[in-house]
């Protein structure tokens, strides 16, 4: 009689291909994954708790430690939660650099994502080039805010530094490198038979599962359901723009991975646009000193890089929030790895864990 | 043929040595002890220059620099540097682990991957052991490195380890059939096992690359496929078994592996130069090794720009492409062999 | 055709491999530091600033620590400015929170160390507190001179208040 025994596999924390420090418990029965249970908490830094300890100007540089990757996009969520809770109007001029900073900071989450799906395949070469490209947008994050990570730019009723000619130039040099970096990522990935065979059909999700797992951002898009706040809400100067929503059809890594490129495509569309239409004014508006908020509560979405991020506020009138809680899309999103890999093999888990693209510091907060 | 540059300091040392001592069988056995070492020297070397050369070859096609600090500007010295601080770095021998069979497996796995030297004819004449049946010999020993993996695999106690023991089995056993078959049409067309027979069967640029380009190129896959380089590097996959084998191992013991790791990858070059590119056949401006020299590094040159260029595959299609494409395409390859060798009355 | 990708994914290493190298020898050649760029430690001069402490109280996570002394006329001096780039979230509020501009970053951003002791960095050199020592004694000098002035002028009139006020004046000093 055939008598199969299923063992249990630990992966991670010091796991060179868990993304940071995700620990992932995988039941095998030989290389087949029965059930994969990811443990979170090891990067837990109680973020919810220490912005309330500080006022809302002081807990916006926090934001940026959530997914470091896109720090732009946190500061984006931040800013407009407290904004819409202390009803600041900020200026036109202001907006449109948000945006472009966004776009700029989704493609650059964008290009780690497929680096690290590559680089989990095996094929580093292809990590390297998407992380030589990500560099010239920090390139640009540099000059307008004196960083290369925890931007701290977007700040509560504007931004902190004027977007500069010369980093509009480096804005403008980097818009003519996208086709030609996409085009060498279609020649060196995408075309390559051994890469497609590893993600074709693997760890596919039906929109209703995804759905029901509330997966948001590219992971739910690649099912097909063709969701997107800056669409469906079009906050900011989003409704201003005119850019489509890439979708897939299987749900699998290789939508996923489709997806992505697709959406550095319009990214890089939306900040052309913004570039022509900036219009000239103000970068901040006017924020008083000590920024009491009238007492309330707000929950503010914006569509981060990988998916709806949302800041629940509540004021009690003070400078402090009362309540800070957020919705982080990584978190959430780690909710499909068990549906993704049930079935797969070993090589298989990876590369789900890289196509969901989780960023530790966003999912234990 | 024995006009060799090797075999003649060969043979000027075995006359020297028989007119000192008066001894044929003495000097014979010097000779012998000369071609070890010389063997032994060269797997060195190629560990030396090959790690070198990857990281090299590895940081230009990723745009990156290389090593550049230790020996110049070049990094030259780079692989003494790696030398010592594999040497300096602490033997851990994990704990659970089956302590004889652990200690072993890295010592074994070095045998048949130096042992296969013994057969390779680097010149005319320059070959340690001239048996007819080189090329069984050749197969049938370097096939015997699946036991060490597995044997490190399974001593280890570790789960990463022994996934990679039972990869290893699955790919060397699956690849060993069409890389067999593969070279069943050259053993065909020359009549001889004997390996110098094949290289000069090539003799006036009849390259078996371009009589028998299928062969080539199923007998490169299944030779990466051996030496477990990317795109089959399931056995050392490090985003899915971390090093598979080889996790536990560290200092000296994991240098043994890598020495291995790169006989074996030499030995795969220099199979495929010996079978497919003429040997040490070429133009007679630069002696006969010169050409198997360059011939093996352009080989080693390929296989590593496939490992920078391509992802890995998974378990199930590695296994399936074996036996369901590889293996089917080689029959093929024989039996075409066949037929155009009785149609054209060879046989 | 399989194998068509795999050969034109060849076709860019391979392009790699001749190409230009994107990295460089970095201790060698460094990048330019941006204008605004937040990183290192905190300068400042003494002479400038008014110890207002707007800065220790921007900073979101006390990452700053200061100690003030009052000279003989009442105005605040930074005698010790203690900038722990341990707890430092290089956010840059401290900066925009300085409202005579002295507080800047040095953009050494090589500052890595290896104990914790390293971590603390005093933007108030020693040489610094010497001229500060210095001038709050002339400060002091120049009061009591003054103080012993006024002392004098009143000395005509209401001599008792006059006086007292003179040694409150010396003993805060």
């Amino acid at each position: 009689m055939k008598r199969t025994e299923t063992y249990l596999l630990n992966m991670g924390p010091q796991h060179p291909s868990t993304h940071g420090v995700l620990q992932v418990k995988l039941t095998l029965d030989g290389e087949r994954i029965q059930r994969a249970e990811p443990v979170l908490g090891y990067l837990h830094r109680g973020i919810e708790k220490l912005l309330e300890s500080r006022t809302y100007v002081q807990g916006l540089p926090y934001t940026d430690r959530l997914d470091y990757i896109s720090s732009m996009n946190n500061n984006f969520g931040f800013a407009r939660a407290v904004e819409e809770l202390a009803r600041l109007e900020v200026p036109r001029r202001a907006e449109f650099i948000r945006v472009i900073m966004a776009e700029l900071n989704r493609i650059n989450s964008h290009l780690i994502g497929i680096g690290t799906l590559a680089n989990d395949l095996g094929a580093s070469t292809g990590m390297l080039c998407c992380f030589r490209d990500r560099e010239y947008i920090l390139d640009i994050f540099n000059e307008v805010c004196g960083a290369r990570q925890t931007f701290h730019y977007i700040r509560i009723g504007g931004v902190s530094g004027e977007f500069t000619d010369k980093a509009r130039a480096l804005t403008e040099s980097f818009l003519a490198r996208v086709p030609r970096f996409l085009a060498e990522y279609d020649k060196l990935l995408t075309g390559n038979e051994i890469f497609r065979r590893r993600i074709v059909g693997i760890s596919p999700m039906t929109p209703e599962e995804a759905l029901a797992l509330n997966m948001t951002g590219p992971n739910l898009r690649a099912t097909g359901v063709a969701r997107d706040l800056r669409k469906i809400d079009a906050y900011s100067v989003y409704g201003e723009f005119d850019f489509d929503i890439p979708v897939g059809t299987h749900g699998d890594n290789w939508d996923r991975y489709i997806v992505k490129l697709r959406e550095i495509k319009e990214s890089a569309r939306i900040i052309r646009q913004a570039l022509d239409k900036m219009p000239e004014g103000a970068i901040m508006a006017k924020v008083p000193r000590v920024l009491k908020p009238p007492a309330g509560e707000v929950y503010s979405r914006t569509e981060g890089t990988r998916g709806e991020l949302g800041f629940y506020l509540v004021s009690d009138g003070t400078p402090k929030p009362y309540r800070v809680h957020i919705r982080r899309p990584s978190f959430v999103n780690m909710q499909g790895l068990d549906l993704m890999c049930r079935g797969m093999l070993i090589g298989d888990s990876v590369s789900a864990y890289s196509s969901i693209d989780p960023i530790m510091g966003e999912v234990d907060c | 043929m024995e006009k060799s540059l090797l075999s003649g300091i060969a043979r000027w040392i075995h006359g020297e040595i028989s007119t000192l001592t008066g001894s044929p069988l003495l000097s014979d056995l010097v000779l012998i002890v000369i071609g070890i070492a010389a063997l032994l020297g060269i797997i060195s070397l190629a560990a030396i220059v090959f790690t070198y050369a990857e990281r090299k070859v590895c940081a230009f096609m990723q745009m990156r620099l290389g090593p550049n600090r230790v020996g110049g500007r070049f990094g030259l010295l780079q692989p003494v540097a790696d030398m010592l601080k594999l040497m300096s770095k602490e033997d851990i021998m994990p704990a659970g682990a089956d302590k004889v069979l652990w200690a072993l497996s890295p010592a074994l796995l070095f045998v048949p991957a130096a042992l296969v030297y013994a057969f390779f004819p680097f010149d005319a004449g320059a070959v340690l052991v001239d048996v007819n049946v080189g090329v069984f010999l050749l197969l049938a020993i370097s096939s015997q490195a699946v036991l060490p993996f597995l044997m490190g695999g399974y001593a280890s106690n570790n789960k990463y380890s022994m996934i990679g023991g039972f990869r290893i089995v699955s790919q060397m056993i699956s690849y060993e059939a069409p890389l067999l078959f593969s070279l069943l049409g050259i053993l065909m067309i020359t009549g001889s096992m004997r390996l110098e027979d094949i290289v000069l069967a090539q003799q006036g640029g009849h390259w078996f690359l371009f009589l028998q380009p299928l062969a080539f190129i199923i007998f490169l896959i299944s030779a990466i496929a051996e030496t477990n380089r990317t795109p089959f590097d399931l056995v050392e996959g490090e985003s899915e078994i971390i090093a598979g084998p080889f996790t536990e191992y560290s200092g000296m013991r994991w240098a043994l592996f890598f020495l291995a790791e790169y006989a074996n990858l030499l030995t795969a070059a220099i199979l495929a130069t010996t079978f497919f590119l003429g040997g040490y056949l070429g133009p007679s401006f630069l002696p006969g090794f010169v050409w198997f020299t360059l011939k093996s590094v352009a080989m080693v040159f390929l296989i590593m720009w496939f490992r920078w260029t391509f992802p890995r595959t998974r378990v199930d299609q590695m296994l399936s492409f074996s036996w369901k494409a590889l293996l089917p395409l080689a029959i093929l390859n024989v039996f075409l062999t066949g037929a155009i060798m009785y149609a054209l009355d060879l046989v | 055709m399989f194998g068509k990708g795999l050969l034109t994914g060849m076709g860019v290493t391979i392009k790699h491999f001749f190409g230009k190298k994107e990295t460089f020898c970095y201790p060698e050649e460094k990048l330019p530091v941006a204008e605004g760029f937040r990183g290192g430690n905190l300068t400042m001069d003494w002479r400038v600033c008014i110890a207002c402490q707007l800065c220790a109280m921007a900073c979101p996570n006390k990452a700053l620590e200061l100690k003030v002394v009052t000279d003989a006329k009442k105005k605040r001096h930074m005698e010790h400015y203690i900038h722990k780039t341990g707890r430092c979230l290089f956010c840059n509020l401290c900066v925009e929170a300085c409202p005579v501009h002295t507080l800047q970053w040095d953009k050494n951003f090589a500052f890595s160390s290896w104990n914790k002791a390293a971590m603390t960095h005093d933007a108030v050199s020693d040489a610094d507190r010497t001229d500060l020592k210095e001038l709050l004694a002339n400060i002091e000098a120049k009061a009591k001179a003054e103080a012993a002035e006024k002392a004098k002028a009143a000395a005509e009139a209401p001599a008792a208040p006059a006086k007292q006020q003179a040694d409150a004046k010396g003993g805060e000093a």
